[in-house]
């Protein structure tokens, strides 16, 4: 899951960045509204965290430009400005949430994992595929009852195939969700990472769809012993 | 016709009741001095008229005497020769032993009584004035003059009137001029009535335009006034104006305010977050104090500086839609259904962002504890009086587990925070409450029939 911050105080910007990171995200950030503009406007994420004011272009100008563009991921308001009438401004404009600062980082984090789970269609905090559970609030994996250590990366490949389950994902949105824009992209180790995440699963739940890219998926159990 | 009522305090009676009074005054001096006036005229030509008469009896005595008889009585009125006419001659012979009396016909065997005997001093040329009783007890003006004619002895020459007939001409001529007067009179108060209303006019319709600018239908004085009030019709625009700059920049101060303490205060709060120590809790409580004051203190300085804006109106429609918008994204998580609506004409007296402020609030509230749904109604009442302030009726139903009559009295108090588990400042319904106290309205919050909460809020609108 990649994300992007645009927020114009640095050490705010610093503090989500790495609440993001420790999360288990890929975070990009920008300090300005243009540069925050033209990332959202170029690169896949699968969500925003939006300041309101900011140097440059304005959140709600961004958010506007952005859906004009047919750019629909989820976008979260973080602003100072909590009246009612900013935050449905906010709405109108396209946001997804709002959240007032001063606000507690558990807050954001939470109000992050239901945009995902949300744009993907998930009801809870579990992604559950086969035998496989993944927790995002927690960021645990669980293979049968049985807890297994992934790296971040790791984690990360998992919850995307996790939150897109039942959907053929390619390599190069892969590589656009997992890694933040200074990660040097090689599309080799996505295959590394994909071998090392069947290993440590234990169970058949990635599936290579050849010259496609990769599904999580449940072992399709049949009588006859094919997939 | 409906007659029109006179306030006491008003330019209108003032000028009206002037007018009318000066022109009554005016009116009653004329009256007054014509009828005098024309009363003396008359007086005067009947006097003339006696005294005609007087001097022909005379030429008559003098010359009869001188031929030896004496027939007056050609004095060519017929009015003496009819009995009781009123008009009446008489000569009498002073020097003779006997008196020898020669009268008009009209008076019959009656004789007039002598304004000689009973001391009235005689005028230059001879003339006696005055007035007597006649024959039929009629007031008779009567002049008389005694005349020596030598040899032919002294006579003593009346001629009398009934002034009657002069009296009833007065009195016609007086009613006739009561008459002409009093509808003068009317005429005038009319002309000062039209010119009133005419002259007044564009005060009336500043203090219309001053209204609608007060109801918020309008945002400033446009129409053209009369150089008299032209000025204040632009001081009153300027005022307004200066007004609504005022307020705007302490709410544009509020605000950049509110961003520039919020902003360090997340640094602060999210740095103790991720650094856990004693020190961090101790800040992290301290700050959540700090933002919990300055939202409070913030939300005041932004109610306090209602109340005295000018003419602002809001239409309901489209901020209400815009608010049940955010709420369905913002709830969509927990499925819960905002239903409401307003019609397109329904107006809010006040600034959108504090009508927004209002509504948001309880919807958030109500959002926070309902299982299923939230409703929202808002009716205009009807006002007591017609010129009453118009209030809109704002009903706000969640079908949660509702307050009881403690938690109701605690919520609305000054910044309680109901249930610490649910997010959000906890300071929202207290200052709905504020604000609708600084709009005149209120804030009522009681258990609706499915025994949730409803929160019914007034606030002025149409």
């Amino acid at each position: 899951m990649r994300l992007l911050v645009i927020e114009d105080d640095k050490d705010i910007n610093r503090q989500i960045v790495a609440a993001l990171e420790h999360a288990g995200y890929a975070v990009d950030h920008a300090l300005d509204g243009e540069e925050g503009y033209f990332l959202g406007d170029t690169e896949p994420y699968d969500a925003v965290v939006l300041d309101i004011g900011l140097p440059k272009k304005d959140g709600i100008t961004i958010l506007e430009a952005w859906r004009a563009n047919g750019r629909m991921m989820p976008v979260l308001i973080l602003t100072a400005r909590d009246r009612w009438s900013e935050k449905v401004q906010g709405f109108d404009a396209g946001a997804d949430d709002y959240l007032a600062k001063p606000f507690h980082m558990e807050e954001l984090l939470a109000r992050i994992r239901a945009l995902l789970r949300r744009a993907t269609g998930h009801a809870t905090n579990e992604l559950v595929c086969g035998s496989v559970r993944l927790d995002t609030k927690s960021g645990r994996v669980i293979v049968d009852g049985a807890p297994i250590k992934l790296t971040s990366h790791e984690y990360r490949l998992l919850a995307y195939l996790m939150h897109h389950s039942g959907r053929i994902v390619s390599r190069t949105e892969i590589i656009e969700h997992l890694y933040d824009q200074d990660f040097d992209r090689d599309s080799n180790t996505i295959e590394v990472f994909v071998g090392r995440l069947r290993r440590k699963l234990g169970v058949d739940l990635i599936q290579t769809v050849r010259g496609l890219g990769y599904m999580a998926a449940p072992p399709v159990e049949t009588t006859d012993g094919k997939r | 016709m409906r007659l029109p009522r006179l306030p006491e305090n008003s330019i209108a009676t003032r000028l009206f009741l002037t007018a009318a009074a000066s022109s009554f005054i005016v009116l009653l001096i004329a009256s007054l001095f014509f009828t005098a006036y024309y009363r003396r005229e008359t007086e005067v030509v009947f006097e003339r008229r006696l005294e005609v008469y007087l001097r022909a009896l005379v030429a008559d005595v003098a010359q009869s005497g001188e031929e030896g008889h004496t027939d007056p009585g050609q004095l060519g009125d017929p009015q003496f020769e009819l009995p009781g006419s009123g008009w009446y001659w008489q000569i009498t012979r002073m020097d003779g032993a006997t008196q020898d009396i020669k009268a008009s016909r009209s008076l019959f065997a009656n004789r007039l009584p002598k304004l000689a005997d009973r001391g009235v001093a005689a005028e230059l040329g001879g003339f006696r004035r005055g007035f007597v009783e006649g024959p039929d007890g009629r007031r008779l003006r009567i002049v008389e003059r005694v005349i020596d004619v030598g040899d032919m002895g002294v006579y003593l020459v009346q001629v009398a009137a009934s002034d009657e007939e002069m009296e009833e001409q007065i009195e016609r001529f007086h009613f006739a001029l009561m008459v002409a007067f009093t509808m003068l009179a009317i005429a005038l108060a009319i002309v000062a009535a039209f010119q009133v209303r005419f002259g007044l006019r564009p005060l009336r319709r500043l203090q219309q335009e001053l209204s609608a600018i007060r109801r918020g239908e309008d945002e400033r004085i446009s129409g053209a006034y009369p150089s008299e009030i032209a000025p204040l019709a632009n001081e009153l625009n300027l005022l307004i104006g200066a007004n609504r700059d005022i307020l705007e920049r302490a709410r544009t101060q509020v605000g950049n305010l509110a961003h520039a303490l919020k902003t360090p205060l997340s640094v602060i709060v999210n740095e103790a977050y991720s650094t856990p120590s004693p020190l961090a809790d101790k800040v992290s409580e301290q700050a959540t104090i700090m933002r919990e004051q300055i939202g409070f203190y913030l939300d005041r300085a932004r109610a306090a500086a209602r109340g005295g804006a000018i003419g602002a109106s809001t239409q309901v429609a489209p901020c209400l839609d815009g608010l049940l918008r955010a709420f369905r994204k913002i709830y969509a998580e927990r499925n819960i259904a905002f239903i409401g609506e307003a019609s397109a004409d329904m107006r809010f007296l006040g600034e959108r962002q504090d009508f927004e402020e209002m509504i948001g609030n309880l919807l958030d509230n109500a959002g926070k504890w309902a299982t299923r749904e939230v409703v929202i109604t808002i009716v205009a009442e009807t006002p007591p009086t017609p010129d009453a302030r118009s209030f809109l009726c704002i009903t706000i139903d969640d079908d949660g587990p509702g307050l009881t009559p403690d938690q109701i009295r605690e919520a609305t108090q000054r910044g309680r925070r109901l249930d610490e588990t649910k997010p959000g400042s906890g300071l929202g319904l207290s200052i709905v409450a504020d604000l609708a106290v600084a709009y005149g309205g209120a804030l009522e919050l009681e258990k609706n029939a499915a025994g949730g909460l409803r929160a019914r809020l007034r606030a002025p609108g149409f």
